[in-house]
């Protein structure tokens, strides 16, 4: 028993010297992601991406003669993992950070990084008041979550002629409810109505009262509107068409998930249509090459956007590493604020909006038959 | 007052916890001390529920609940009075009122504290089991509660940007008050009401120990540190969502106290700094060789051997020797 202890004992101080073996003469950023938890489908994806360009920019000869090193940060789906996670990165000397798909994690780590003057990219955080809230260092790879609602919206009015809609938000997220608030503020906007709002929980499995609300709502609505995540955007197309009810649904990036298709089956998913950044079904060149380049390093194609959202990240950093020449945090802020421009997987992105959002497309798909299909990309006006 | 060998012991971890507070300070970065911080913040919640689970025996689920009214009052009391106005929508006396950290701590201690007498009237009546349940019931209902009070609390997004006020003497001052108190409580002749309720009730109530006077109390202090240990959290995270006190979190404090021992001052103590220490002790190993959950997995299984080789906790329910008084070893039976 003694030497099992002894032995168990030595087991953990050696892991415990196994030193971060990091070389002097390398770029170093921070990646904070959650990888194990509720949130490691979406993030972890983001963090392939991401060190896939730092490998793609290395084997090019790296930035200003120095290698890019992408420091991956587990933080568990906690926030108290995140705030750690993000002062583990600051006090291993990192030029920028970069993570997370959601916004209350980025709320956690950003602020830290800021207070140092550090930039800060998030690759897959909606909120439209991010940089507001954070401060200069704050940007967003991704469109601000009132673009994509604005750009369904739209849509739904524009397109499918729909102007009695029914609302579905998920209400345990930020993230869900703020995208409802925008769509139902451009839809009164174009002269639609809200005729039903309803209400569901993340992880409900049974949606059998809200479809009865939406069979009975009057005047009879002409669209669903659901925002979800991925888990139950499948769940509710299923259930909403095996009611019998043949409405268009719509939502955004929530259901940029090969689960809208999986869980109906393809003769029930039809007639859905979602707002999500232009990465799906695209053809342009950047596109094709992530997903080759992504294939071959990881034998698999990228899991979702966020895949590609993680690679942007890292790009649109060592963009702005290149045009500063040097990475020294106040003028590497100065050239992030100064992109324009840099054609980045999931669509162009400049920052001229005093918000701090950037201006990039988004891409309306719509699914018919289990297929999807990219039907127009949107962009904002300002 | 003779000074007598525990005494002089207590004296002196006193003090070279103010030396290691001191040199933590000066020495270390910022990750190791929020390590440190989180730590000693696991330190003040595992020992306050160890008064209510661990000396009267009340298996309560419901700390973080405690931990989130504590923070959350504690965060909205010294939030800027320039932010309130653009975040929240509390009523005027709130939004123009902006408090220093120590009375808005107390504030929060005291509103969870009030909380638990609130809540513990009518849910201590139960046992066991019963109690478990709805003392997760208490949770749930914090949690939904702070999720949709959008005005206050901003829902799930929770508050942000509140001032790094949290450091390393503030919880070490709150860790000392938590310590002291708790053993105070165990050394008295309160405490070993408690503990009698613990080992058997109908026997305590013969020897005219008021059973619900003193479960409610137990709770109530329980959650006052709790509290207070929101309040810290808060304040070193900056930002507080509800989804942080989430019932996970409440099974990995019950499990500090499990495997400390339950009714140990010293065990919740060991165990609270192990378990916050561990995971971070395995992340270069996670991050070198891109194995992420690891350090979980290898937790657990030390938690496993810990409850297979100490069944009843590292220091079982008694304090180590040299520490308890003389002809008091610390324990009760």
């Amino acid at each position: 028993m003694r030497k099992g202890k002894r032995l168990f004992l030595a087991i953990v101080l050696s892991l415990a010297l196994i030193a971060p073996a990091w070389g002097a003469d390398t770029i170093k950023l921070g990646a904070l992601y959650n990888l194990t938890g509720g949130m490691s489908s979406i993030d972890a994806p983001a963090l392939n991406g991401a060190k896939l360009q730092a490998k793609l920019i290395n084997d090019k000869g790296g930035l200003l003669g120095k290698k890019i090193e992408v420091m991956g940060i587990d933080t568990k789906t906690d926030q108290k993992a995140a705030a750690t996670g993000a002062k583990k990165a600051l006090s291993g000397k990192v030029i920028a950070g970069l993570g997370y798909g959601d916004t209350t994690f980025v709320m956690a780590a950003a602020p830290l990084f800021q207070e140092k003057g550090i930039p800060f990219v998030t690759s897959g955080a909606t909120h439209p008041m991010l940089p507001k809230w954070v401060g200069n260092c704050m940007f967003m790879v991704p469109f601000g979550d009132d673009d994509q609602s604005f750009a369904i919206a739209e849509y739904t009015v524009n397109k499918l002629k729909a102007k009695n809609v029914v609302v579905w938000t998920d209400n345990s997220m930020d993230f869900t409810k703020a995208l409802s608030k925008f769509y139902k503020e451009r839809i009164q906007q174009l002269g639609g109505k809200i005729v039903l709002e309803d209400f569901f929980m993340m992880g409900d499995k049974d949606f059998s009262a809200q479809i009865a609300r939406l069979k009975s709502a009057n005047p009879k609505a002409e669209a669903v509107f659901i925002s979800a995540i991925p888990n139950e955007a499948g769940l509710t197309v299923k259930q909403i068409r095996e009611a019998g009810l043949a409405l268009p649904i719509v939502s955004g990036d929530g259901f940029d998930t090969e689960l809208v298709t999986t869980v109906p089956g393809a003769k029930l998913a039809n007639d859905v249509y979602f707002s999500t950044h232009t990465y799906r079904e695209d053809t342009r060149p950047e596109v094709v090459a992530f997903v080759q380049a992504y294939e071959k390093e990881y034998k698999r194609p990228p899991e979702n956007a966020f895949a590609a959202l993680g690679f942007d990240a890292v790009g649109l950093i060592a963009d702005a590493i290149k045009r500063a020449g040097k990475t020294e945090g106040k003028a590497l802020r100065e050239a992030l604020a100064a992109t324009k421009g840099f054609k980045a997987v999931t669509g162009e992105i400049t920052y001229s909006r005093p918000t701090g959002v950037p201006m990039k497309g988004v891409s309306i798909i719509s699914v018919k038959a289990g297929k999807y299909k990219v039907e127009e990309v949107w962009f904002p006006k300002q | 007052m003779i000074m007598t060998r525990n005494r002089l012991i207590h004296c002196a971890l006193f003090i070279a916890g103010i030396a290691f507070t001191a040199s933590a300070g000066m020495a270390l970065n910022e990750y190791v001390l929020s390590i440190i911080n989180f730590a000693g913040i696991f330190i003040i919640l595992a020992i306050s529920l160890n008064i209510t689970n661990g000396f009267t025996g009340l298996f309560s689920l419901g700390h973080p609940g405690f931990m989130a009214i504590g923070g959350y009052v504690t965060a909205i009391l010294t939030f800027p009075v320039s932010k309130k106005a653009m975040f929240l929508e509390v009523p005027p006396w709130l939004a123009s009122m902006e408090m220093p950290f120590l009375p808005a701590l107390l504030i929060g201690g005291a509103c969870a504290a009030l909380t638990a007498i609130l809540v513990g009237v009518p849910v201590l009546r139960l046992r066991g089991h019963y109690l478990a349940v709805a003392t997760m019931g208490f949770l749930i209902i914090v949690q939904v509660l702070i999720t949709n009070w959008e005005t206050v609390t901003r829902g799930p997004l929770g508050l942000n940007g509140l001032q790094p006020l949290t450091h390393l003497w503030w919880v070490y001052a709150w860790v000392v008050i938590t310590v002291y108190v708790s053993w105070k409580i165990k050394f008295s002749s309160y405490g070993r009401s408690m503990l009698a309720i613990r080992e058997d009730e109908l026997a305590a109530q013969c020897l005219g120990i008021n059973l619900f006077r003193t479960r409610v109390a137990a709770l109530a202090i329980g959650a006052f540190f709790a509290g207070i240990a929101g309040g810290l959290w808060a304040h070193l995270v900056t930002a507080i969502t509800p989804a942080s006190f989430s019932l996970v979190l409440a099974f990995n404090i019950v499990v500090m106290v499990v495997v400390g021992g339950t009714g140990s001052i010293t065990g919740s103590f060991a165990a609270a700094i192990l378990f916050s220490v561990i995971t971070e002790i395995f992340r270069p190993l996670e991050e070198n060789f891109d194995i992420y959950g690891i350090g979980e997995i290898l937790m657990a299984l030390i938690l496993i051997l810990i409850l297979i080789y100490r069944p009843s906790g590292i220091f079982g329910n008694k304090e180590p020797g040299v520490l308890s008084p003389p002809n008091k070893k610390g324990g009760c039976l």
